[in-house]
């Protein structure tokens, strides 16, 4: 019985976990579900005093998605108003899956919205954070509010997509934060709105497509912006791509290859006093042939070497310009002090020097490896690739072996 | 207002048998029946034949008991004890004969099925077993679905359960020990074990839990249960009840005890552990793998069973936030023209499901079926469609439901249905923080169980590592299996059951 009444009263006092915190009632956290609205994405500009911020949220599949917008001098009291509006439900921020913010805001206030982010109970870490380039955040879901499928799945889509296509990749707040305490920069992906012309819609509409990174600076000192190449390098790098198709020269044939096994290994070198010398940097990436421009038997060994030797080369062309850009602006948004320190944490501590001097002049070696795995020709395997090789003599007795 | 009717005279167990005494005791019985007989066709030497009508077979009483006692070739002159000694030496055609000196031996007797000459002079009578042969026949089992093995399932007879285990168990060292139960109704019971196999010390304990039950009458299965486990207040079952003689004697040879008592068609076995109410003889009977993925399937159904409402009313009410979104957006959607709360909908649902449940079972088979039918469609469908319930309530309680009737055991089944319940409370006052207290507060009571000194939770409490998967996982059976540590059986090594 002395048991049972101590489990009781251990139990009754782990009633204070429950969170019940407005007065003595139970049910202070009870929401009924038909009443809330679910906010998926929310967007933050900079205004000369202040902050406006949009909400974009949804009840129900068939409901109509509703967009609702505020300002005020702060994001948290914009946002505090826009939520606390009679709308007849209660918007809820936990689905929130992507943030977009406007170019002044992530110059400006980056930190506020990731603060606000990080702080906010409701809100998760998750949340994947975009840059809006050529308009502002508000105008382009404003402008991606009237398609079908709604606002909040095409940016959703492109999220999922993008690292798919290697155009880029949506780092998410919880990222952008770690990178700004760590390194003092953050990538953030950038996105804009495109007119679409529609096959069967006479209407025109507006799509979102990547734009590149932008680098961004803890006190907003600084923002930057990626491209081409140099996106491709980051995502090489950071070991974010997922697949990418390639155009090749090879001989006198153009071969578009999808890039989609990838592995990226640092190795920082420390010379006899303990200095870091350099970083190598070593990447492997596998390949496969999409399609071919031109005559060539792709079966051949020659082929294959000529045409991993130009996916190397492209691949690493890639990856040194984004080192290069690193090293310009002085800014390590590819973490590489991060990987060193992971690495070899007592030697770089013994070093003395702070990451921003050694940084801009620090030999990066790039090396790639880049392998062609498969072309779809019949005659493609490797155990055929290899008997084509052989002298007529070894040909004979790998048969009589197998024999 | 009714008279309190007086209690009968007390009958001394030990007093001597007399005629007068006995008719006594069955004073008001209308089925007792009693007659002069006289031996060897002598008026002047009688003796008195007495049995229960029913109870013994009228022709086998006349053949075997009469016409030989009044044969003046076989018994001309034979007078008292002389008479007794012959009637015992196999003078009449009765394969069961007994000489009782107490009242008490003689009601038993007669309650059993024998009849009684009595002598008066002597104070003595000869018993005979006569018993009527009206009794359900072996059949297969009702409550247990056999789909692979033995079809025979224990009878409302002992002798013939007895028999049955016989049968399947040919070994010399399999005991029966008889305990009578019941004050007034002195129900047969007996204690079924391997000698020098089964731990003694759980024998012993068995036998003491059987001898110290304190009852009118033995005439249902509570009696046993409730009287011989170690917490009777607790829902989950700690014997293990089974009309399948097959699982019976499986788990005689892994060293359990099992009892039988006359007049119930179920066998118990001793210690009953929570793994065990997970297994079924089918696991014996199908490929191992198969029924060791049916046994985990068995598993995460519990856990479906216990939880699924409650987690829906925790997520529904307070934590939205763990809901996918798709599934949150379908969600409020299909809750818009619903009136009731999330809590008074599944509370709702939960009640309905229960009521068909029962009007299933008590219902006869063919008109429970329909009630069924019936009610799942006016549940379901009809419900869904007048908005009274949204379409993931019933299928969350259905869920549920159907995860609880995969249960091999029925008494298991209902101590989790009583759990969801309570966690489904809990889940609506305090949400997830609730159901998780609730799910603490249900492992803490099972840890805490035990059934004749083996924990209730072994072999995943209480136990060695290498013995938990015994649990889960069935091996071949060509590969030789460790014994159940716990109950510390004879041998105590391998088996290949």
């Amino acid at each position: 019985m002395k048991k049972t009444i101590c489990l009781a009263l251990a139990l009754a006092l782990t009633l204070a976990l429950t969170g019940c915190s407005k007065g003595l009632t139970i049910f202070s956290n009870y929401r009924r579900i038909e009443n809330i609205e679910l906010v998926r994405v929310f967007t933050a500009d900079a205004l000369e005093d202040g902050v406006l911020v949009s909400i974009y949220g949804t009840a129900g599949e068939q409901n109509d998605a509703r967009m609702v917008e505020k300002s005020g001098p702060s994001l948290g009291t914009a946002m505090g108003e826009l939520l606390m509006m009679p709308l007849g439900r209660e918007a809820i921020l936990s689905h929130t899956e992507n943030l977009l913010i406007g170019e002044d805001m992530a110059r400006e206030r980056l930190n506020e919205c990731l603060d606000y982010v990080e702080r906010y109970s409701e809100t998760r870490l998750d949340i994947g954070l975009l840059i809006v380039r050529g308009s502002s955040a508000r105008d382009l879901l404003k402008g991606l509010s009237g398609s079908d499928p709604s606002a909040a799945d095409v940016i959703a889509g492109l999220a999922n997509h993008i690292a798919r296509v290697g155009e880029g990749t949506v780092f998410t707040c919880r990222e952008a934060a770690v990178s700004l305490l760590e390194n003092g920069v953050a990538l953030i992906q950038c996105v804009r709105g495109v007119e679409e012309e529609r096959l069967f819609d006479a209407r025109g509409d507006l799509n979102l497509e990547p734009d590149g990174f932008a680098v961004v600076t803890e006190d907003g000192s600084t923002l930057e912006f990626l491209t081409g190449e140099e996106t491709l390098g980051c995502l090489l790098l950071l070991s974010r791509l997922e697949a990418k198709d390639l155009d090749l020269t090879v001989e006198d044939t153009v071969a578009t290859v999808s890039v989609e096994e990838l592995k990226t290994a640092y190795e920082p070198v420390f010379d006899g006093d303990g200095a870091l010398t350099k970083i190598k940097v070593r990447i492997t990436a596998g390949a496969k042939l999409v399609s071919l421009r031109g005559v060539a038997d792709v079966t051949k060994k020659s082929w294959r070497e000529a045409a991993e030797r130009a996916l190397s080369e492209t691949l690493r062309d890639a990856a040194q310009a984004a080192v290069v850009r690193s090293q310009t602006l002085g800014l390590d948004f590819l973490d590489l002090h991060g990987i060193t320190a992971r690495k070899h944490p007592m030697k770089l501590a013994a070093m003395g020097r702070d990451w921003s001097e050694i940084f801009p002049t620090l030999p990066v070696e790039v090396e790639v490896e880049g392998a062609l795995r498969r072309t779809f020709d019949i005659m493609d395997s490797p155990e055929i690739a290899e008997k084509e090789e052989m002298t007529p003599w070894e040909k004979l007795t790998e048969s009589l072996k197998d024999n | 207002m009714l008279k309190k009717e007086p209690a009968p005279p007390e009958v001394a167990e030990n007093a001597p048998v007399t005629v007068a005494a006995l008719e006594a005791v069955f004073a008001g019985c209308y089925d007792f029946e009693s007659r002069d007989l006289h031996i060897g066709g002598d008026t002047s030497n009688k003796a008195r034949l007495c049995f229960i009508d029913g109870l013994v077979s009228g022709s086998d009483v006349a053949e075997q008991v009469i016409r030989p006692l009044t044969d003046p070739e076989r018994f001309a002159g034979v007078r008292g004890a002389q008479a007794i000694a012959r009637l015992l030496g196999g003078s009449v055609y009765v394969y069961t004969a007994k000489c009782r000196e107490t009242l008490g031996d003689l009601a038993s007797d007669l309650l059993n099925g024998f009849c009684a000459l009595i002598f008066d002079a002597e104070r003595r009578a000869v018993t005979f077993e006569v018993k009527s042969p009206q009794r359900r026949g072996v059949d297969a089992p009702k409550e247990e679905k056999v789909v692979k093995g033995a079809k025979d399932a224990f009878v409302e007879t002992m002798k013939i359960n007895t028999t049955l285990v016989r049968r399947k168990l040919r070994n010399p060292h399999l005991k029966i020990k008889e305990f009578p139960l019941g004050e007034r109704a002195r129900t047969s019971a007996t204690l079924v074990y391997i000698d020098g196999f089964t731990n003694a010390e759980l024998v012993a304990e068995a036998s003491r839990r059987l001898e110290k039950i304190e009852v009118e009458g033995a005439l249902t299965s509570a009696v046993i249960e409730e009287n011989i486990v170690d917490r009777h207040r607790s829902p989950f079952p700690q014997v293990i009840s089974t009309e399948r003689t097959d699982k019976f004697c499986m788990n005689l040879l892994e060293g359990r005890v099992g009892m039988l008592v006359d007049g119930l068609p179920l066998g118990f076995l001793v210690p009953g552990t929570f793994s065990q109410f997970m297994k079924v003889p089918e696991d014996h009977s199908g490929h191992f793998i198969v029924a060791s993925a049916l046994t985990l399937l068995r598993y995460l159904s519990v856990a479906l069973t216990l939880l699924a409402p409650a987690f829906y009313v925790a997520v529904a009410m307070y934590h939205q936030e763990m809901i996918p979104t798709r599934l949150l957006q379908s969600m409020i959607e299909a809750h818009a023209s619903v009136p009731f709360p999330t809590a008074v909908e599944v509370v709702l649902m939960l009640l309905a499901f229960e009521l068909l449940q029962e009007a299933g079972i008590r219902l006869p088979s063919p008109i429970g079926e329909t009630v069924s039918i019936i009610g799942a469609l006016i549940v379901g469908q009809s419900a869904v469609e007048a908005s009274v319930v949204s379409p993931v309530v019933v299928v969350v309680v259905a869920l549920a439901g159907i995860a609880g009737y995969t249960m091999p055991n029925i008494d298991m089944g209902s101590a989790l249905r009583l759990c969801r319940f309570l966690l489904v409370l809990a889940a609506i006052f305090l949400g997830m923080f609730g159901v998780a207290m609730g799910c603490a507060l249900i492992v803490y009571h099972l840890s805490s169980l035990e059934s004749f000194g083996v924990p209730y939770m072994s072999p995943f409490a209480g136990s060695e590592g290498r013995h938990q998967s015994r649990a889960l996982l069935r091996k071949s059976m060509t590969v030789k299996r460790d014994r159940e540590p716990e109950l510390k059986t004879g041998d105590g090594g391998e088996a290949k059951l």
